[in-house]
């Protein structure tokens, strides 16, 4: 299996990377109830405070495709650990798990992501509850 | 072919090296963060002899504490008054501009807003304390030249503050709050939402127990909540890498996509 060195650089940043606090409680904007689990293509990464969002595009068996919002740490804990924007590549396919928006929309908490060599790290606020290993 | 197969497994193994190498540089970056790694340092001082609390700091917490935003505890607290308790638990009513309303980018408060895992940055001059925090870049400007509180003032999120040096202690004294939340327990217990009261009024005493920290005490009088101040302390940790880079700039309103559960497209 092919390991390509930056994500194996990233994913262990990541992975190793404190949990922080957000600027709001999990349970004010996420239902821990609906966790969200799909795999798609990085389109867009938006780098700001109080949190940066990061979006999928993710396709079905039949096709269809939905776009889906992932909010994560605020940018300036991601760059004091040194994890700059370009962590999250453009056109990359992830694997993140999280829980939806309490409006029922398709944006969710970024919980953990896993990158294509198979890493799975954290990406949510540390008071976020955390998707359970499905078994 | 051998050789091939040598070089790539070499070069796994050089991978696998590196990535343990930043793992445990990521790791011991963020004990630094709370603190339990200390540098050689001397106290350092003022022109005047007084000590300079000035750079980079952790927020308050308690020692070895990780991550998380610090909460005061529970067992440290004074009984309640008559009453006190349904002043100190906010009821939720399900409305989340009244049960959260950072999450609105609304102010932290003091000390709410002190008490995450983000830096605080402080410049001492002879006749100022500054303490700025990375997260909501709250600045108090706390006067060190003996002035008396003010009076006849609204009372405000972070309330009035003056500060005063008893020896090598510098004591911050805080009044004139209105009601708002005390800490962020709520992250730990969304049930349970904390506040003081416009009662509130706040000790803190900094002083060095060696270079890089500062032993933190805020002592907490609440007449309407507790039946006497009772007090709690923690540790601030020095950072001088933070100062590299500065304080990250943190702008609540730039992309607030889900205030309260509301998300916008």
């Amino acid at each position: 299996m092919k390991i390509a060195f930056p994500v194996l650089l990233i994913a262990t940043v990541l992975a190793s990377a404190p949990r922080t606090a957000a600027h709001h409680s999990f349970a004010a904007e996420y239902d821990s109830t609906k966790p969200v689990d799909v795999t798609g293509t990085l389109t867009r990464v938006e780098w700001t405070n109080p949190h940066i969002w990061f979006y999928l595009e993710v396709k079905d068996e039949k096709g269809t495709v939905t776009t889906w919002a992932f909010s994560a740490a605020p940018p300036g804990v991601l760059m004091r650990r040194g994890i700059p924007k370009e962590v999250l590549k453009i056109g990359s396919v992830i694997h993140v798990q999280g829980f939806r928006a309490r409006d029922g929309s398709n944006n969710a908490s970024g919980g953990t992501v896993t990158f294509p060599d198979g890493r799975r790290v954290f990406t949510a606020s540390n008071e976020d509850a955390v998707p359970q290993e499905k078994r | 072919m051998k050789s091939r197969s040598a070089f790539r497994l070499l070069c796994c193994l050089v991978v696998v090296a590196l990535s343990f190498c930043i793992a445990l540089s990521a790791s011991m970056s963020f004990s630094q963060a709370r603190g339990t790694q200390t540098a050689a340092r001397a106290v350092p001082r003022t022109a005047d002899g007084k000590p300079d609390f000035s750079g980079f700091w952790s927020t308050p917490a308690q020692p070895g504490a990780r991550g998380t935003a610090t909460v005061f505890t529970k067992s440290k607290m004074s009984p309640f008054v008559p009453g006190g308790e349904a002043l100190f638990y906010e009821p939720r009513t399900g409305d989340p501009r009244h049960d959260e309303p950072r999450a609105f980018c609304m102010p932290s408060g003091f000390p709410s807003g002190f008490f995450g895992p983000y830096p605080i940055q402080i410049i001492q001059s002879k006749d100022y304390l500054v303490m700025v925090t990375e997260f909501q870049r709250i600045t108090r400007l706390i006067p060190l030249d003996g002035r008396p509180h003010q009076k006849g003032i609204e009372p405000t999120y972070y309330g009035d503050s003056v500060g005063h040096w008893e020896g090598d202690t510098l004591v911050i004294d805080s009044r004139n709050f209105k009601r708002w939340s005390l800490d962020d327990y709520y992250y730990v217990d969304p049930t349970q939402y904390r506040m003081h009261s416009d009662a509130f009024h706040t000790i803190e005493r900094l002083r060095f127990t060696d270079g890089s920290t500062i032993a933190y005490q805020m002592t907490i009088d609440d007449p309407k909540i507790f039946t006497k101040p009772w007090s709690e302390d923690f540790e601030m940790k020095f950072h001088p890498e933070w100062a590299q880079t500065g304080l990250y700039e943190f702008v609540c309103e730039e992309n607030n996509r889900c205030p309260g559960g509301n998300c916008r497209k």
